[in-house]
């Protein structure tokens, strides 16, 4: 009788032990095809995250190259002399405390240079994109802005604060989910003398679209020159953007988005446009590394921008699928490690409690090797026959595995987006992100990469738990 | 001469300092039936374990027919040259008594089986449901299944009642005189030292 005809009578006529091994090997099995699938899953949903989310690139200027180049012009202007150039001014003030020097710059200096963005606009796989421009605060002539009672207003500029945009719908506020449109429409290209306000605005003020804002340089509010607007759209904010600085002119609900080429106008700075950000967007985001390659490549000063994936919105969605894929990884590793352990002490007290088996075998002739193959035999058959059942339950338990896991991750990020409720407005907000579905599939590759596991560790565990037949006299053995 | 134990010492690696086994010489032929006598301790089992290869002496050797075992290698002399029937039987005990009889060797289990009284109706029962002397006896048979010339029984009636152990020595000394092999029991029992051809002590083996 060979080893394999008393393996398959030992695994049929021992049902209570092959079945407990059976189970095991079939949770071991299991769990590693979960892992696997939602690994596989967190990758594919990532991939159809950014689909959705869309894919873009953010020109934004570099500071350090601003302050070098400020730097420059004010020695061209010369130390101790009063003077304009290229946007930079140095202006001498006499005060009580004695002579200062001022200096500051303005738009012209400030500002994305125009033919730049329209540069990186025509690169090949940019659909479309938007230019928004410095928050810029003027003084509100016929409505009244949103005030906090309790604050003291005596260093607060007085005003409201514009946001220009040549496509409102592709404002990282916009794009990040957190402003959305309430009623009437956003600014599009083209549009001018438009603006969008808050529902606050318009609720506590009773405006509505429609109704025509008038606005001018908060520096001189009596003289300067009036600008008016015609509300288009009214918005609403998931959380206040939060403001730049303090004082009633940043505050969420005093931000009026207009069309881009407004801000300047009652800034009193017409034809000398603040372009703070430029936004491009990738037609395809598979196209997404080639595209931001060409756009590298793109003959302009890039000392003076700062080239950003995205507005961080993908980053931190990614960085959240990531953690599943972690988490994944680290779910195989575990049960990896656990299920070894778990199937060496098994195996150890199988090859103990059959010790007696064994001795009489090897009395009657057989070979260590044949009594260790048979008992290697029995596992190997009980863990085919588990993981042909772990093959059949993998799907439906991988797919609830992952969607767990997804699950976790979406409030993970749930709880992180309420701490950062009031992060600073020009910074990049939480995108929405709700996953719908998570698209989870066992494939060939995946199970032969399980069986094998499986096997490997089927096959260790007996041969650990082997090495006490190996190393002990067949008399020892009977002896036990 | 079938198998011989040439001054054979033996301790357990545990118990160095203690010899279980010292200077032991004793000759086995074929065709009788040995009953190897001696108090408990004395080494009876240790002997027949080292006669059936399940250990090597650590002084002197065994020789089967003339050439020490160790030669062709300890597990070849317990496949084919000696067969092993233990006090509690020892069957598999998930094979039924035709399969444990199939694993010693390639003779007819059913026509061992009957040979020594096991009827068929008991031939593919769970060997666990069987009496004491039915699972000896399947043992018995197990024993014969192969080649061997030599059968090493340690006290084969040690667990048995009284008419059955009878029964057993009688098998034993059957096969020994009808079959011309070397049958070696270890016991502490009279009526089967009584049987026996030829019956060694431990006391007088061993080197004072």
């Amino acid at each position: 009788m060979n080893s394999i005809q008393r393996a398959w009578r030992s695994v049929i006529r021992k049902p209570v032990k092959s079945f407990l091994l059976f189970l095991t090997v079939f949770v071991i099995s299991l769990f590693l095809t979960a892992g696997l699938a939602s690994k596989s899953a967190s990758v594919k949903t990532q991939d159809t995250a950014r689909q959705a989310v869309g894919a873009g690139f953010r020109l934004d200027c570099n500071e350090t190259n601003r302050s070098r180049r400020m730097e420059e012009i004010s020695k061209k202007i010369g130390e101790g002399k009063e003077g304009s150039l290229e946007g930079v001014h140095q202006k001498k003030m006499e005060t009580a405390y004695g002579t200062q020097w001022v200096g500051w710059t303005d738009n012209s200096f400030d500002s994305l240079k125009l033919p730049d963005i329209e540069k990186l606009a025509a690169v090949e796989g940019i659909s479309d994109y938007n230019i928004t421009t410095c928050a810029t605060v003027v003084h509100p002539v016929n409505f009244n802005r949103i005030e906090d009672p309790d604050n003291d207003q005596t260093r607060d500029l007085g005003g409201v604060t514009l946001l220009g945009n040549r496509k409102m719908e592709l404002d990282t506020q916009v794009l990040s989910g957190n402003v959305t449109i309430e009623e009437g429409r956003m600014v599009t290209a083209g549009d001018e003398d438009v603006c969008v306000i808050s529902k606050e605005l318009a609720g506590q003020k009773g405006l509505k679209v429609g109704d025509v804002l008038e606005f001018n340089d908060y520096h001189d509010p009596e003289q300067s020159p009036i600008y008016e607007a015609r509300i288009i759209g009214i918005y609403g904010t998931k959380q206040f953007m939060s403001p730049l600085m303090g004082g009633d002119t940043f505050r969420s609900e005093n931000v009026i988005f207009t069309d881009l080429g407004f801000p300047e106008k009652p800034q009193g700075s017409e034809g000398e446009p603040c372009y703070e950000h430029a936004y491009f967007q990738v037609e395809d985001v598979k196209q997404y590394d080639t595209v931001k390659k060409a756009m590298e490549e793109t003959d302009i000063d890039w000392e003076r921008y700062d080239f950003i994936d995205r507005n961080g919105d993908f980053a931190t969605m990614s960085s959240n699928f990531n953690e599943l894929e972690k988490i994944s990884g680290l779910f195989i590793l575990v049960t990896f490690f656990a299920g070894f352990i778990l199937l060496c002490l098994i195996f150890l007290f199988w090859v103990r409690s059959r010790s007696r088996e064994s001795g009489i075998l090897i009395s009657l002739g057989f070979g260590k090797g044949s009594v260790l193959g048979q008992i290697l035999l029995e596992a190997v058959l009980i863990a085919a026959l588990a993981f042909l059942a772990s093959f059949a339950a993998g799907p439906g338990v991988s797919k609830a595995f992952a969607g767990y896991l997804v699950n976790q991750q979406e409030e993970q990020a749930e709880i992180q987006k309420n701490m950062d409720a009031d992060k600073v407005a020009k910074d990049f907000e939480e995108s929405e992100q709700t996953v719908t579905g998570v698209e989870v599939s066992v494939t060939k590759e995946m199970l032969a990469l399980c069986g094998a596991g499986t096997g490997l560790l089927v096959t260790i565990s007996v041969g650990m738990a082997g090495i006490v037949i190996l190393r002990k006299k067949p008399m020892e053995i009977l002896s036990e | 001469m079938i198998l011989e134990a040439k001054k054979v010492s033996y301790f357990y690696k545990s118990q160095k300092d203690k010899w279980i086994l010292q200077d032991v010489d004793a000759v086995f032929d074929c065709g009788k039936l040995y009953a190897i006598l001696g108090a408990s301790g004395s080494g009876k089992t240790t002997f027949l374990s080292l006669l059936a290869g399940l250990d090597v002496p650590v002084k002197g050797e065994i020789c089967y027919d003339g050439r020490p075992v160790s030669a062709n290698g300890l597990k070849e002399h317990r496949k084919s040259h000696i067969s092993l029937v233990f006090q509690s039987y020892n069957l598999i005990d998930y094979l039924n008594p035709k399969e444990n009889v199939r694993l010693g060797g390639k003779k007819d289990p059913q026509k061992l089986l009957s040979s020594i009284g096991i009827g068929e109706e008991f031939w593919n029962r769970n060997v666990m449901h069987l009496s004491g002397g039915q699972q000896q006896r399947v043992a018995i048979a197990r024993a014969l299944a192969s080649d061997a010339k030599v059968l090493l029984a340690d006290e084969p009636t040690g667990n048995l009642d009284e008419t059955t152990a009878q029964e057993v020595i009688s098998l034993l000394k059957r096969i020994a005189h009808e079959e011309g092999k070397c049958v070696i029991v270890v016991t502490h029992s009279k009526e089967m030292a009584e049987e026996a051809d030829q019956v060694l002590h431990m006391e007088t083996m061993k080197a004072p």
